[in-house]
Formats: C-alpha cells, sequence, structure tokens
C-alpha cells in the first residue's frame, strides 16, 4: 500500500483553503453542550477538530440524509396547486476525520438508495462529498466493526485514509476526489513509516476482533429461516419501542413522509427519519397493523439488518459502530444479542428451527 | 425534479360508490406527462392532497382507456378524507405507476375467474375492464364478488353493465344479513359463494383480491377446485410511503411489497413469512 506522508501544517493549510474557498469541512469536534461528547461538526481550522476522543454521538448520516428534509414546497393558487422543486445538487463538502464504520456506512446505503429507483438527493450530496477517513482508536468493548467485514482500518468508501504518524499522517489515496483534495501535498513515506501505518491498522483490527467473531454468510439465510423461532420474543423483552437505536444508526435509513403546513395555503413535503420500532411505523389505516407486539417489530430491525439487506444487496446493513447498544435506555445489546444469534446457529445449524 | 416530486392531476369526476367509497376520475394537467403515461393492471400510485400528504392506492381504471386514471377509496384516514374533501377540478397529485403488473400476455388464450370482495373489487376491476376491452383475446370470464351488504358493493352501474353481458359468467354475493328484500344474488360469505358457483379450473387463472379473511378462507376452495397455486394471482398491499423501495415500510420478510409486488401468486406468498 502507498502512503504519503503529510505533515500537521499541511492539513492544516488544507483546511484552511478548503474554508477559505467556501467549502464546508464537517470533523469530530467536542460537543456544544457536554465537552466529554464528541459531534460531527462544521470546522473552520484543523485545531477545532477533536481526532481520536471517542465515537462521535451521531453517524455521518445526517450530512446526507437530514432528520428533516424538504422534497417540494406547494402553494395553493386559483388555479390549483403550484410546485417549487428543491435543488439535488448539493455544495462540496468534506468530510475530514471520520471513523471507518461511518463512512462505509454510506456505501452501504447507496444500494438500496440507487436500486431501480435513484434517490437523487442522496447521491446530490454524495457526489458533492470527499471524505478523509481517520484510522480509529477510540473502539471499546461494544464495538464489532469486524465482525460485519469491516474494521477500524477499513478505507472503504474513503476518498483519503490517514493512519497518524509522528509529526502528521500517513495518507493513502484511494480516489480521484482524494488525489484532487490533496494537490500534490505530501511527500513519499519511507519504507519504515509505511510499515509502521501497516502494524498500527492491524493491531486496531486485533483490538475489535476480540469483541464478537465475523458473521458468517450462512448467518443471513439462517435467521430468515428462523423468523418464527420463538426466541424473538425473549431477545425483545428488554426494547421500549423507542427507535433512539435507529436514529443513531449509521445505515439505519427508513423514512416517513409528511405535509407540513406554514400556512393555509403553503407548505412543504418533508421526508424525515423514522424507524421499524414504533407502533405505527406499519399500521394501515383500517386499524390492522401486520406488526403488532415489539418482539415482531425487533425482529424486522434484525432481520433486514443481518438477513434482508444481505440477501437484496449483499451487504450486511450494520457497521459494527455500537451506538444502538450504547444509547438503549432498555440496556439491548446488539453484539449480545449477535453472539446468542450466532450460538444457536452454530450448534443448531438446522434444528433449532422450531 | 427529484423522485419523490408529484404529477398534478385535475378532478375530472367523482362518483360515490358507497356511503364512504369514492371513485375519482383523474386527468394529468400537462399534456406531455398525459400523452407520455403508460401502466399496466396490477400497478399502484401515490396520490397526494397537498398540505395533508400522500396515500397508496392502485389504479383502478384499466390501461385501455387512455386519458385518464382512476382511484377508489374508503374515507378512513387523514388524506382519504381530504381527498373526500375535493371537489371537481380540484388538483391532487399523483406518482407513478409503480410496482409489477397481472401477467395479462400469459392469460391470453385462457379463461380467467375474477374474485373480490369489497372495495378489493378495485385492483381486480381494472384487470376486469382490460380483458374486456380484448374480450376476444380470451375465452371464458368469471366475474364473483361479493360485499358485506348491498350497500357496500361498489361500481354498480358496472355490476349491472356485466350482468347484462352474455359474455361474462357474473355472481354477485352479500353476507347473511346484508340483503335487501329485492336482492336477487347469492346471500353467502364469498368463498361459499366461489364454491357455489364455480366449477371448473382447467385453463383458468383465478385473481382475487379483498379482506386477508376472504382470501384465506377462499384459497382452499380454489384448491379443491384443482387451481394451482402458481395460478393463483392476488394482490397485496401494506403501508407505504415512497412506494419505490427506500422508505422501508412495506416488507414482508425479504419482499418488498411496492417494487417485488403488489401482484404476487398464492404460491409467492405460501413461501413469504406470514407477517401481513
Amino acid at each position: 500500500m502507498m502512503y504519503r506522508f503529510l505533515t500537521h501544517e499541511e492539513l492544516a493549510s488544507l483546511v484552511a483553503e478548503l474554508v477559505a474557498s467556501g467549502t464546508r469541512v464537517i470533523a469530530p469536534v467536542r460537543a456544544k453542550d457536554d465537552a466529554s461528547q464528541i459531534d460531527y461538526l462544521p470546522i473552520r481550522k484543523l485545531e477545532d477538530a477533536a481526532f481520536g476522543v471517542r465515537l462521535p454521538r451521531r453517524s455521518l448520516k445526517e450530512f446526507f440524509l437530514p432528520p428533516t428534509e424538504v422534497l417540494l414546497y406547494y402553494k395553493q393558487t386559483k388555479d390549483g396547486v403550484e410546485i417549487r422543486e428543491v435543488p439535488t445538487e448539493a455544495p462540496p463538502q468534506v468530510i475530514l476525520g471520520a471513523t471507518s464504520c461511518d463512512v462505509a456506512a454510506l456505501e452501504v446505503v447507496d444500494k438500496v438508495m440507487g436500486w431501480g429507483y435513484r434517490d437523487e438527493l442522496w447521491f446530490g450530496r454524495r457526489e458533492a462529498t470527499t471524505i478523509v477517513t481517520l484510522l480509529c482508536s477510540m473502539m471499546d468493548s461494544t464495538c464489532f466493526c469486524t465482525a460485519v467485514g469491516l474494521g477500524p482500518d477499513s478505507a472503504r468508501a474513503s476518498d483519503l485514509y490517514l493512519v497518524p504518524v509522528e509529526g502528521g499522517y500517513l495518507a493513502q489515496v484511494l480516489t480521484p476526489k482524494g488525489e484532487a483534495l490533496l494537490e500534490g501535498r505530501g511527500a513519499a513515506a519511507s519504507e519504515a513509516l509505511q510499515a509502521s501505518a501497516e502494524a498500527a491498522r492491524s493491531e486496531a483490527r486485533k483490538k475489535v476482533e476480540v469483541n464478537l467473531p465475523t458473521i458468517p454468510a450462512e448467518f443471513s439465510g439462517w435467521l430468515s429461516q428462523n423468523f418464527d423461532n420463538p426466541f424473538w420474543k425473549t431477545l425483545a423483552l428488554r426494547c421500549h419501542g423507542c427507535g433512539a437505536c435507529a436514529a443513531l444508526c449509521p445505515t439505519c435509513h427508513c423514512f416517513d413522509m409528511v405535509d407540513e403546513h406554514d400556512s393555509a395555503e403553503s407548505g412543504a413535503r418533508r421526508r424525515n427519519w423514522d424507524s421499524c420500532q414504533t407502533s405505527k411505523f406499519t399500521v394501515h389505516s383500517s386499524g390492522h397493523n401486520p406488526r403488532q407486539s415489539q418482539s415482531e417489530r425487533f425482529r424486522q430491525r434484525m432481520q433486514h439488518k443481518f438477513s434482508i439487506y444481505p440477501s437484496r444487496f449483499g451487504e450486511i446493513l450494520c457497521t459494527g459502530c455500537g451506538r444502538c447498544s450504547r444509547i438503549c435506555p432498555g440496556g439491548m445489546d446488539l453484539p449480545e444479542v449477535l453472539g446468542k444469534l450466532l450460538a444457536l446457529a452454530g450448534n443448531k445449524p438446522e434444528g433449532s428451527a422450531q | 425534479m427529484n423522485l419523490y416530486q408529484p404529477h398534478l392531476m385535475r378532478i375530472r369526476e367523482i362518483t360515490d360508490e358507497t356511503a364512504d367509497t369514492r371513485t375519482l376520475r383523474l386527468e394529468f394537467k400537462d399534456p406531455g406527462v398525459a400523452e407520455q403515461f403508460q401502466f399496466s393492471a396490477g400497478q399502484f400510485g401515490e396520490y397526494s392532497v397537498f398540505g395533508e400528504g400522500e396515500s397508496t392506492f392502485c389504479i383502478a381504471s384499466p390501461p385501455t382507456r387512455r386519458g385518464y386514471i382512476e382511484c377508489s377509496f374508503k374515507a378512513t384516514g387523514k388524506v382519504t378524507q381530504a381527498l373526500r374533501r375535493l371537489a371537481v377540478g380540484d388538483t391532487v397529485g399523483f406518482r407513478g405507476p409503480y410496482g409489477n403488473s397481472f401477467p395479462l400476455d400469459e392469460m391470453k388464450g385462457q379463461s380467467i375467474l375474477f374474485i373480490a370482495g369489497g372495495i378489493g373489487l378495485a385492483p381486480v376491476r381494472c384487470l376486469i375492464w382490460n380483458v374486456l376491452d380484448l374480450r376476444d383475446q380470451f375465452k371464458d370470464v368469471t366475474i364473483v364478488y361479493g360485499a358485506r351488504s348491498v350497500n357496500d358493493l361498489v361500481y354498480k352501474r358496472e355490476l349491472e353493465e356485466w350482468s347484462q353481458r352474455s359474455d361474462i359468467k357474473l355472481c354477485l354475493a352479500v353476507d347473511p344479513g346484508g340483503q335487501t328484500p329485492d336482492w336477487k344474488g347469492l346471500v353467502a360469505l364469498t368463498p361459499n359463494a366461489v364454491q357455489q358457483s364455480v366449477t371448473a379450473s382447467e385453463n383458468t387463472f383465478a385473481v382475487i383480491c379483498g379482506p386477508p379473511i376472504m382470501i384465506k378462507f377462499t384459497l382452499p376452495v380454489l384448491d379443491k377446485l384443482g387451481f394451482p397455486a402458481e395460478r393463483i394471482y392476488t394482490t397485496l398491499e401494506n403501508r407505504m410511503k415512497c412506494g419505490l423501495g427506500k422508505c422501508g415500510r412495506c416488507n414482508i420478510g425479504s419482499t418488498y411489497v411496492c417494487k417485488d409486488g403488489p401482484v404476487f401468486t398464492a404460491a409467492e406468498i405460501k413461501k413469504m413469512p406470514q407477517e401481513f
């Protein structure tokens, strides 16, 4: 793997130039309401960023699929209705120092956003964004990115991948976008330095690998065969159906569409984040609800992530960031649930169906 | 124009089917869109009232009638109640057509048995008229239609028209207690009406739509009559928002009703998890 050595000063000047040119640069920074927490927020200079402190509270999802987003504006007129379109092109932005789990999630969600019909709002932002990923050093016992085929060292969906070294960073250029961002910055790195970057990446992997074994490809099929297994009832007992897991999840992309008035005649149609964990998500206007109990809704979340999405798109709809576990008020722990299911799948590959 | 932006349509005609069910005939405001618009029987759309939101219905008129589409709905929720407040000339939004359709070409040269319950006649009616407009390309056409009561029968003028035609066998039924003194049809639950009026399944496709409970008890009747599950078609409904496979709402296991359906064979439905 080829790296270029980039000094702190070079990275700082890159950020300064981008900001000066009007490009939004988003990086992990100390949260405004709680200095112990980290949020992804726009920065004005490199010193604003807080790398390597802890995983940001929320993923990068909101920069591509905002929590609420206008799809169109409408206005009632004498002759009917006027629609004002919203632009599908987005202004350029750079994401700097994101974790592999948050970055890879974007490429995972690309699959559904491009399935059959292309969601231009999502892809408009994807195309306008250059992503610089930073080797993660913030893993804890809840992280399981390596179990879903990623890792803190994964450069998936990144344009540049940075490994911190003494005095600066080793930068791996992955795409023409990443090349364009560097604009020739950085010098050839010595072989010894490159080897140390590789070693740091592999060390980081090992720290996560101990948390959960890699989920085997057959798990997807096993889950769908066990759709009616009573274990879902037990596994979901602590779920309150609040949907916090989905809000923080980098890959949960389900949304609602609603009209909101700003006057009697005008308003906007919006899409808002939604969650399959809430009781109203699937209820028909007749009152009939295909998923009546919380265990059915929890099963849907698990099936969607680890069976439906893999069978439709060849990808697990989870990047192992662990935010759902850390936020859950009921103490539901996804790696723990996965561990139980993997044990069941491994112990009784077929027999456990009923 | 992003993919969630609807076309504008004008309400050309309003027909009250029952006390709470209404049919709207809609035409595209933009002649260019009207010219280009094509769909197949079984497909659906997202209909909207601006300021209230969108609702999902099948296209209830056949693709053989150009220049307009129809939707039939019961005023039960926010959007359907708002749709009901609209008058002729008012504007609605429409996105579509979405989803798959009935295998019309496969059905050609064969007989078709249509079975519908209540407002479930809407998607079936689209196919019925499609077939009737191409009548010489099909063999026997049988329609079994049941509703809770005489008042709940929809498309009454068309039922009258179908009953006059010699090239259709029409069997109407209302649930016991739902008949009026001058009711000439059957008094039976729809599955029983099928049992009483259908005798053959050779070279026949069955198309069935209605409440889940009706479908559940009609499938064994069709099985006994010798219909293979691969030749029984139905259309599923689930709550939807986007209609195009993004919003994650209509899944039944790995099936996306919006994109893989809404038309499925009984054989396909048997393979799905029973969560609908």
